[in-house]
């Protein structure tokens, strides 16, 4: 008996001992050189996902391969399927234990574990792709991303003057505000051309999830809807469900014509080559600290090197509608230039933006409502 | 304790004591043969990987090398084994002690996230003003506590309502993932507007570091001083015994006057316990936030490695550690051969069914 106790004693105190042999976990503020990253010859691109998804992670694997090309003295090493949490980290680490000093983390989550890793290694630039850092930027940190709603706000006039019914149909995961500003963009494009039309919203709760694909693509169908857009990580799901019942699509992240070629209409995707080129050169250069990457960095057809594009149009879009697409791309460069251009009011008719008013950038990054038009709740 | 016919004299008292085996050569040489056959299984399953990495185009023997590099090569990789291995020694533990009650625990998965989800909530409960070491008592007693109860929802459907609890506990992984993704999407959200997640755990209440100079936190310590426990609780107690009878034979359990269903129920919450500290560990001492991939696959591969070691304490110590330097090692298959990251599931398969099918006892010794 006494012998257990004694056992149970020892556990106790070792665990106790365990606790509070306190060492803290403090990182040291080591400072970053001026020309950190300068002449780097590897680089390391993290994907959240696999690197032929026909989506998201495909764009990206595709853009950091087109960068061989353009600087073919710099290795390239690429790892897939690296989950949003900290052990993206750990992958990091061995990309920097392998030589490299630029790192791409593509993934909306993989920012705690980017800020982690850059604050370790002040030799290296972490780049991250679409979140944004609210605190101060290290020196050695940036993010970037496109202006996603602005091609969509394009491919919604295309939906517009395409539909019969006057109801679009929107597929979505998650009322996170780039979505969000991605369905206001779209009702707002198809608005530009046909004052009756609706967007009817689905949300599937996942990013890719095919049988809640399935299920919402059918609802909107049966709501009346004979066009589809989405906003998830893979497409086919949607696009198919479309295409059985004669309805057209638009597409995202990649161009999916080829799975409805006689419906398909436009679609908002990734072309990432051009902006990456920009990065690397800058921090092959030395220059990338106090620079613009070095923020959390926005571009969009105002700056003219927006990576999400216009995807090729399907047969059914007329030549009066590509040249209003090309007049509204036109608009959207110049500096008054917005899809959300005041007056605008959101579906319960509370007035959002005043008359004339161009709201920027970053107050479309954190919309939280849905405008006028659109049917669907935020909540 | 009470219900059991008269101890002293019992036969079902008497017996752990003759039980412990004596190290004599036998015993070592048996040990041995055991060992053998666990690496002979190992080298086997590599060699069959190997076949693969050929028909992808890639040289097995460098590919095997790049690895171990990687693994080994640089402390922060090293860390990372053990940092790994602490929540799949205690998920594996969570399978082993209720199969000695001959229940097969598929919950890990669930009752790790219920675990990190109740380590949480101590926090947001107890307020962030407390000292650091309050609060991690205060986690590691509410993730016990809650991984206890989630498994205890499984051994009450079994004891109440006959449901099988391979069935039960893996279809509660399913519900604890969605109350995870309920608290992460709602009401425990750190911004509307960001990632799904909640605010960063502060820093007094994550778990401290071995040494300074290293980023292992002290759940291998914790994992370690558990599975003694475990051991000896299993081999050396008399519940431990009680529990084994009961697994091996429940009608004789019965028939020797055991308490069999409180049996089973202890033993499932205590499996859930330990599971439970898996996620407090998880969520204090690597990920300080819920994320909607909180503990993602740990339960499973835990349950791989309770089967590697064939539940026994001891040898799930070697099966995490294995498993846990496969999935530091796992990027260098990409990064060093340029093979898919999802390959690594093949060898972790072809792993356990060669060590599974390789040592298994044969029949008639059993």
């Amino acid at each position: 008996m006494s012998n257990r106790k004694t056992t149970a004693l020892l556990a106790g105190l070792a665990l106790i001992a365990a606790l509070s042999g306190c060492a803290s976990a403090s990182e040291s503020g080591s400072d970053v050189k001026d020309d950190a990253g300068k002449g780097v010859t590897k680089i390391g691109f993290i994907m959240v996902g696999p690197k032929d998804d026909y989506g998201y992670n495909q764009a990206v694997y595709e853009g950091s391969q087109a960068l061989k090309a353009d600087f073919p003295d710099v290795e390239i090493l690429t790892a897939e399927n690296v989950p949003e949490d900290d052990t993206a980290a750990t992958t990091m680490e061995q990309m920097i234990s392998k030589g490299a000093k630029l790192i791409f983390a593509t993934s909306y989550g993989h920012l705690d574990a980017a800020v982690k890793v850059a604050e370790k290694h002040p030799d290296v630039i972490v780049l991250q792709q679409g979140n944004t850092i609210t605190t101060d930027v290290p020196p050695n940190m940036g993010t970037y991303f496109g202006t996603v709603y602005e091609p969509m706000y394009l491919a919604g006039i295309a939906a517009g003057a395409s539909t019969k019914s006057d109801k679009l149909g929107y597929v979505y995961a998650f009322p996170i505000p780039q979505t969000i500003a991605n369905i206001n963009a779209f009702e707002r494009g198809a608005r530009s051309v046909n004052p009756d039309v609706e967007t009817i919203t689905a949300a599937t709760g996942s990013w890719c999830d095919p049988s809640a694909q399935k299920d919402k693509a059918a609802a909107l169908l049966k709501a009346g809807a004979d066009v589809l857009t989405q906003h998830q990580d893979c497409t086919a799901t949607v696009i198919n469900t479309a295409k059985e019942a004669g309805a057209m699509t638009v597409g995202y992240h990649a161009d999916a014509s080829a799975l409805t070629p006689d419906l398909w209409l436009t679609g908002a995707v990734w072309n990432w080559g051009p902006l990456y080129k920009q990065l690397v050169q800058k921090v092959i250069d030395g220059t990338f600290v106090g620079s613009e990457f070095n923020a959390n960095y926005r571009v969009g057809f105002k700056t003219g090197t927006n990576p999400f594009v216009l995807a090729p149009y399907g047969p059914l879009v007329s030549d009066d509608t590509k040249a209003k697409i090309e007049a509204a791309k036109a608009f959207l460069a110049t500096p008054d230039g917005s899809p959300f251009v005041g007056p605008l009011k959101d579906n319960k008719g509370k007035e959002q933006v005043a008359a004339g008013v161009v709201p920027t950038y970053a107050e479309n990054d954190a919309m939280d409502y849905f405008v006028d038009g659109v049917i669907g709740s935020v909540k | 304790m009470t219900t059991l016919i008269e101890p002293p004299t019992s036969p079902v008292e008497a017996a752990p004591r003759k039980r412990v085996p004596a190290i004599t050569g036998a015993g070592a040489q048996r040990a041995l043969l055991v060992t053998a056959r666990w690496v002979g299984a190992f080298a086997g399953a590599l060699a069959l990987f190997g076949i693969l990495l050929m028909i992808k185009g890639a040289n097995p023997l460098d590919a095997y090398a790049a690895m171990f590099r990687l693994a080994f090569g640089q402390q922060t990789s090293i860390d990372e084994i053990f940092i790994r291995m602490a929540p799949l020694v205690l998920g594996a533990l969570a399978v082993a002690v209720p199969a000695r009650a001959g229940l097969t625990n598929v919950g890990g998965e669930g009752q790790i996230i219920i675990g990190g989800v109740a380590a949480c909530g101590a926090t947001r409960l107890l307020g962030e003003d407390l000292p650091g070491g309050v609060l991690i008592i205060g986690m590691l007693l509410a993730a016990v506590l809650a991984g206890a109860l989630w498994a205890g929802i499984a051994a009450a459907l079994r004891l109440f309502a006959g449901v099988n609890e391979a069935i039960s506990t893996l279809l509660l992984n399913f519900v604890a993932l969605n109350v995870l993704l309920y608290l992460i999407y709602q009401s425990w959200r750190e911004s509307p507007t960001g990632q799904p997640a909640t605010a960063e755990l502060v820093d007094g209440a994550k778990l401290p570091l071995l040494t300074a100079s290293s980023r292992i936190n002290v759940g291998i310590v914790i994992a370690l001083v558990l599975t003694v426990l475990v051991a000896v609780v299993l081999t050396r107690t008399r519940w431990g015994f009680q529990v084994s009878v009961a697994g091996g034979n429940a009608e004789a359990a019965r028939r020797a006057g055991l308490n069999v269903p409180k049996l089973v129920l202890s033993a499932l919450m205590i499996g859930g316990a330990l599971a439970g500290v898996a996620g407090m560990i998880i969520f204090a001492g690597t990920e300080y936030k819920l994320r909607d991939s909180f503990g993602y696959q740990i339960g499973y591969t835990a349950f791989l490695v309770c089967w590697l070691a064939r539940q026994r304490p001891f040898p799930i110590l070697l099966g995490a550690f294995l498993m846990a330097t496969l999935s530091v090692a796992k990027d260098s298959l990409q990064l060093d051969s340029q093979i898919p990251g999802y390959a690594i599931y093949v060898l972790t398969a072809l792993i356990l069914m060669a060590v599974l099918g390789f040592t298994t006892p044969r029949k008639a010794k059993v």
